[in-house]
Parts: C-alpha cells; sequence; structure tokens
C-alpha cells in the first residue's frame, strides 16, 4: 500500500485509493460506538463536521496540518462527552433520533451562519497533489484500524461488547456503563474528527453545511453492516465495496443513483446475511466443502 | 409493587429465604439492594456503610452480586465470556487474560457448565442460562448474593441440582438471599424465611416457625 504513488501516479487510481481510505476511517469510527458498544449513534456527521471544519480553517489559517486535524477530533471528542450525558439517558431507537437531531441542529447552523463555500487558496491550487492525500489517509486508516484492533483486544472493549448484548447485566457485574459509553463515543468521535479532517485536506472545494450532511451517517452506517458490523475487516471489506460501487456506477448512471444500489443491498444483507459479506466467505467455503463431501 | 416500611438485617453467612406471593414485592426489594431502584425514603447499609442510591455497577464492586429472574445472558458471547466480563469487572477485577480464564474455567466447573464453556450463551437452555446468571454472578466474587428464583420454570431433576449448587455456595460461607417460588427447595436450603406480602414483612423466623405462622398461612391460602 506504502508503495502505490511509486507504481502509478494516475489520478483515477489514487482518487479511488483516498476515498477508500477516508470511508474506512469514517466507518470504522462509527464502528467503535455502533459496532462494539451497540449504541446506534445517527449523528456521526456532526463530529466529522466538526472535525473537517476546525481542521481546514485552522489549517488554511496557517496552522501546520497535523496541529488542525487534532484540534478538530479533540473538539468533536470533547462534543461528544457533553452531548453524550443527555443522549445516553436514552436507548435504542431514542438515542438513534436524539444524535440525528443534534447533528441536524449543528448542519443548520452552519449553513446559515457560513453560507460561503470554502475553496483552497490558488497557491495551494496550483500545487494540489493527491499523493500526500493518499498517504495522510493510509496513515490515519492506519491509525484507526489499529486502535479499533487493539480496542477488540482489550478489557475496555469487552466492557463495551458486554453494553451491546445485554446492559441491564454489564451493569450488575460491575460495568460502569455510562463511563464506558461515554469513552466509546469520544474515541468513535474522534476518529470520526480526523476522517473530516483527512477529507478536508482532500477536497479542493466545500460547503461547510455540507460536512453535517446525514449521507456521512448513513454511508458509514451501511459501509459498517454490509462489510460486517462490530468486527476489524467488516468495515474494511465494505469500504472497498462501497468505492468500488460509487465509482463504477457515477460512469454508467446518473449522479447519486449508488446510494440507491447499496440501499438495495443494505437491505438484501441486513434481512439475508446478518452479520455482513464478511459471513459470506466461510458460508461458501462450508457450501463448497459440503458439495465435496455428501456424506 | 412497591416495598414498605420493610426492616431487614441480614448477617454474615446466612442463607435468607424470601418469599411472598407474586407482586408482594420481591424482586423491588432485589432491584433496591442491587442499585436498579432508589429507595424514596430509608437507607441500605452493607458492611456498615452507606449504599443507599449507588448505581448497580459499584453496588456490584462492592461485593453484592445478583442474578436476574429472567435470564439475561450476553447473547452472543460463549458463557466463558459471560464469565470473563465479571471476573474483569466485579468486585475483584482480574485483568490479566490467562489468570481469570483460569478462574473463570474453576467456576464454570463448579457451576455444572464446564461442557458448555465454548457454548454460545443464546444456544443454552433454560436451566444452563439459570447457571450462567449465578456463575457469572460469582465471578464478580460477591460477599453477598441475591438469587431471584433459579428454580422456576424448572423439571425436578433440574431443581434438585440447582438446589444443590445454591447450598454449596451457602456452604463455601457466602452470604446469600434467595427468591423462590418452589416452597420445597427453599425450606430446605435456608436458615432464615421470610415473608413479604403487599411490600411488607409478614414473617421473619427459622422455617419450621414461619410455615405454622398464621399471617403466613392466610397470606398464601386466603382467610
Amino acid at each position: 500500500m506504502v508503495l502505490v504513488p511509486l507504481i502509478t501516479r494516475r489520478d483515477d487510481v489514487l482518487t479511488w485509493l483516498c476515498l477508500t481510505l477516508q470511508y474506512i476511517i469514517l466507518s470504522h469510527s462509527w464502528n467503535i460506538i455502533g459496532g462494539y458498544a451497540g449504541q446506534r449513534s445517527l449523528g456521526h456527521a456532526a463530529f466529522f463536521g466538526l472535525g473537517a471544519l476546525i481542521a481546514r480553517y485552522l489549517w488554511l489559517s496557517g496552522l501546520p496540518l497535523f496541529l488542525g486535524l487534532l484540534a478538530g477530533a479533540s473538539t468533536a471528542a470533547i462534543f461528544a462527552i457533553i452531548i453524550g450525558f443527555p443522549t445516553f439517558r436514552m436507548r435504542g431507537i431514542y438515542f438513534a433520533i436524539g444524535t440525528l437531531v443534534l447533528a441536524e441542529i449543528l448542519r443548520i447552523i452552519f449553513e446559515t451562519t457560513l453560507p460561503q463555500a470554502s475553496v483552497f487558496p490558488t497557491r495551494l491550487l496550483a500545487t494540489y497533489n493527491l499523493v500526500p492525500r493518499y498517504y495522510l489517509s493510509l496513515l490515519i486508516a492506519g491509525l484507526t484500524v489499529a486502535t479499533v484492533y487493539w480496542i477488540s483486544h482489550s478489557t475496555l472493549g469487552l466492557g463495551m461488547i458486554s453494553i451491546r448484548e445485554e446492559q441491564d447485566a454489564a451493569e450488575a457485574s460491575g460495568v460502569d456503563t455510562l463511563r464506558h459509553k461515554l469513552l466509546a463515543f469520544a474515541i468513535s468521535s474522534f476518529f470520526a474528527g480526523l476522517a473530516g479532517g483527512v477529507f478536508t485536506y482532500y477536497a479542493a472545494a466545500l460547503r461547510p453545511g455540507q460536512m453535517f450532511e446525514p449521507v456521512w451517517t448513513f454511508d458509514a452506517v451501511v459501509i459498517v453492516f454490509v462489510g460486517g458490523v462490530g468486527t476489524i475487516s467488516g468495515p474494511i471489506i465494505g469500504a472497498v465495496f462501497f468505492v468500488l460501487l460509487k465509482q463504477l456506477l457515477s460512469i454508467y448512471l446518473p449522479g447519486g443513483i449508488h446510494i440507491l444500489v447499496f440501499g438495495v443491498l443494505f437491505i438484501i444483507v441486513v434481512l439475508f446475511l446478518p452479520g455482513g459479506l464478511i459471513k459470506l466467505m466461510p458460508k461458501l467455503r462450508k457450501r463448497i466443502s459440503r458439495g465435496r463431501h455428501p456424506y | 409493587m412497591a416495598i414498605r416500611d420493610l426492616g431487614l438485617t441480614v448477617n454474615e453467612g446466612e442463607i435468607v429465604g424470601l418469599i411472598g406471593p407474586n407482586g408482594s414485592g420481591k424482586t423491588t426489594l432485589f432491584n433496591l439492594i442491587s442499585g436498579f431502584l432508589r429507595p424514596e425514603r430509608g437507607e441500605i447499609n452493607f458492611d456498615k456503610k452507606d449504599i443507599t442510591g449507588l448505581k448497580p455497577n459499584k453496588i456490584c464492586k462492592i461485593g453484592i452480586a445478583r442474578t436476574f429472574q429472567l435470564t439475561k445472558p450476553f447473547a452472543h458471547m460463549t458463557s466463558l465470556q459471560n464469565v470473563m466480563i465479571g471476573r474483569a469487572y466485579g468486585s475483584d477485577p482480574v485483568r490479566n487474560k490467562r489468570q481469570a480464564k483460569k478462574d473463570c474455567e474453576r467456576i464454570l466447573e463448579f457451576t455444572g457448565l464446564a461442557g458448555k464453556s465454548h457454548s454460545v450463551a443464546a444456544t443454552l437452555g433454560l436451566a444452563e442460562r439459570k447457571r450462567l446468571e449465578i456463575a457469572r454472578a460469582l465471578a464478580t466474587k460477591p460477599r453477598l448474593l441475591l438469587l431471584d428464583e433459579m428454580m422456576s420454570g424448572l423439571t425436578p431433576a433440574e431443581t434438585e441440582s440447582t438446589m444443590r449448587l445454591v447450598k454449596a455456595i451457602g456452604d463455601s460461607g457466602m452470604t446469600l438471599i434467595v427468591v423462590e417460588h418452589v416452597m420445597k427447595a427453599i425450606l430446605k436450603i435456608s436458615s432464615r424465611l421470610m415473608v413479604l406480602n403487599y411490600g411488607e414483612k409478614i414473617a421473619d423466623g427459622s422455617p419450621e416457625e414461619v410455615v405454622r405462622d398464621k399471617k403466613v398461612i392466610k397470606a398464601y391460602l386466603g382467610k
């Protein structure tokens, strides 16, 4: 993966890879709160947007990029803890709707206060190069996956999963469920903020309100569920698949139709392949081996 | 059902049987002690410390564990993983994975689930799920264990073996409060019997005394 830019500098290949890596960051960040801790937040766009805007404005005002990224991600994490206290009093669908509403409030605020599109200044546009974008996406994606791997093998992860499985029993077994949920929410939002920061470095022009649109949330949710919720490789497979489909369909069909296709795929997977595409391989293998040894 | 002006003291090492008609407040009492409900007034003390209004996870860490009448397993995890959560958190958390695993295997052995340690909890039968509740509670290393109807819905043979398990836990010196509808079982295990009716205590004493109490007979049989 590190060598890709040495082999090819084709813009279409690098764009495809950048997008895939960014969707891995975004969907895996949702996987922490939605997949492992089982709190199906629909407000993910809020943290993506906060990370994106803060990183962009700090960076464009002359600060080093990594400071901007860090500031954006940290703000997203702090915001998550603040809104976590009231929203975690709600469970299930109420939590989902509560977080969705919060993200929408932020979107409307930024649509009205910052209606102007933010475009890279000419000096940046003149030297725009996809290679550093690719490396930044790769680095942050690696960091995200490593963090999720660490969580899934830690006691913290065990506690998070126990909340997803049965919150009352987790609490009765000594798991401080509020603390675990807040922590999961903060880590998840930190990486969502980073995803926003990376995207903002990649996108030459964007409207601030656009960063808070619910589509960021739903893309992440759909990728995680199609790939495999609460797993390490699921969101990676899902993101590869999602971007591939998105790019291919945009060649042949009017823009946005990939969402429709992916939505239908989402329903099919949830109905017939709970656990996601990641469950497909062992299933096929079983079927093949069954064919070989009928008795 | 609400609990009203209930005074109750449990001594270390006792096995207190708690009985009463449906809706008499047995599970409510458990929810109050374990922190799932907060009393409007009055206080709950454990080991001379006031624990009124603490959250369930804090109560567990202090050394009071409970089981759920309607079992609440971590459904998609194995029995071993279920018990591991109690061991990794609980009142004496073991963060070393290998040590925790060894402890949990012993607990599963003790509760008769050794053969099921790698079965996913959702696939277990009712009797096994009830035992898993006990195993997970034991893994938190409690000093007081609240058992909520561990025998309801079981066959006579399963009831018999669960009774032996509860007795064995009591023999280990742990203090128990046991809610049960199966009369024969509760008379056999408990060292003291307490009867609730409409949220109030109507009898408290040795099992032999209590079953002959007029108020108790009236509460159960009417008139």
